[in-house]
């Protein structure tokens, strides 16, 4: 059971509370360039997600308190919650720096 | 405009008997659902004017002024009570107030029932169905806490030490009417800090 805590309106509750959102920062093509959508690019915004081994990064929604969304950094070996952030927002510095494998890849722009 | 009719969800129950603490239904509390931008000060003042009292800011909490109580519901939503004869009036002139303010106000007194727990062990009846550490100090009077409660969703305003609201959606209200006389039950009391009863 994960203990979670929403950055929003401070509840903390297990994961029953919770509703899992999966993967945070996937990017929409459409959203950016609506006219050269290529079918790999819509299939991989649709259907491809990172299957991080420790840190990874997801959405998350208060469900059964404020209920707005929001961003968690979580490991994906120990379970546990490295950060809460907002859902427009992108995670601590140290973390960015911290991930490794496709969120390296990523977050490696983001870093400059 | 015809008078108000209102039949309540709970209404082919009879009077629970042999619990631990006193449990009711409040048939006559309108609820406006009102919906803005917190930091948008046009809005605060619009709702100020009609309302009479400042919507709340800190999570989990409530204010009231006269017979009117708004309750922290997320960082953009408030529930607003009121008697429920002036529930659509207090919704309409909401609306007026805020014309063109990106916002909503809604008469949703019918949305839920709201059931009334007294007495001494009603925090060790509530934890039965709940997760939420009600005996620790964020529960004080005018703490409100949407909250997960026996696999449904619910509203808990602590309205004194002893007296709490839930808020369930009006077709869950018979199920946690049914739960309630199960963990009420004065056979199944229990006593978190003292001497236990035991053994069992």
């Amino acid at each position: 059971m994960l203990l979670v805590h929403c950055p929003v309106c401070g509840a903390e509750g297990d994961e029953t509370d919770f509703h899992g959102g999966g993967q945070a920062h996937v990017r929409r093509p459409a959203t950016h360039d609506p006219v050269n959508v290529s079918d790999e690019a819509q299939r991989d915004y649709l259907f491809i997600r990172h299957n991080a081994k420790g840190l990874h990064f997801e959405r998350w929604r208060c469900d059964r308190g404020c209920g707005k969304w929001f961003h968690a950094a979580r490991d994906t070996v120990t379970m546990e919650f490295k950060a809460y952030y907002g859902i427009t927002e992108l995670p601590p510095r140290e973390l960015m720096e911290q991930a490794t494998g496709e969120w390296a890849g990523y977050f490696k722009d983001k870093l400059k | 405009m015809p008078d108000l009719y209102v039949e309540s969800p709970l209404a082919h129950r009879n009077s629970p008997e042999r619990l631990s603490i006193y449990l009711r239904e409040i048939k006559d509390r309108g609820m406006v659902d009102l919906r803005g931008i917190a930091s948008d000060k046009k809005f605060m003042a619009a709702a100020k004017k009609v309302l009479g009292l400042d919507l709340p800011k800190t999570p989990h909490s409530s204010v009231s002024w006269g017979d009117v109580k708004a309750l922290w519901l997320s960082i953009d939503q408030w529930l607003i009570l009121c008697p429920r004869a002036k529930a659509a009036e207090l919704a309409a002139a909401l609306t007026a107030e805020l014309g063109v303010i990106h916002s909503l106000a809604v008469d949703v007194s019918d949305m839920r029932a709201v059931l009334r727990l007294e007495g001494e062990g009603v925090r060790e009846v509530l934890l039965k169905g709940s997760s939420l550490d009600l005996l620790s100090g964020d529960y004080k009077p005018g703490a409100v806490r949407r909250m997960h409660y026996a696999e449904i969703a619910a509203l808990l305003h602590v309205v004194e030490d002893t007296v709490f609201d839930l808020y369930v959606f009006r077709s869950y209200a018979d199920y946690a009417w049914e739960f309630l006389l199960a963990t009420a039950r004065e056979a199944s009391k229990i006593k978190l800090f003292g001497k236990q009863a035991g053994p069992f």
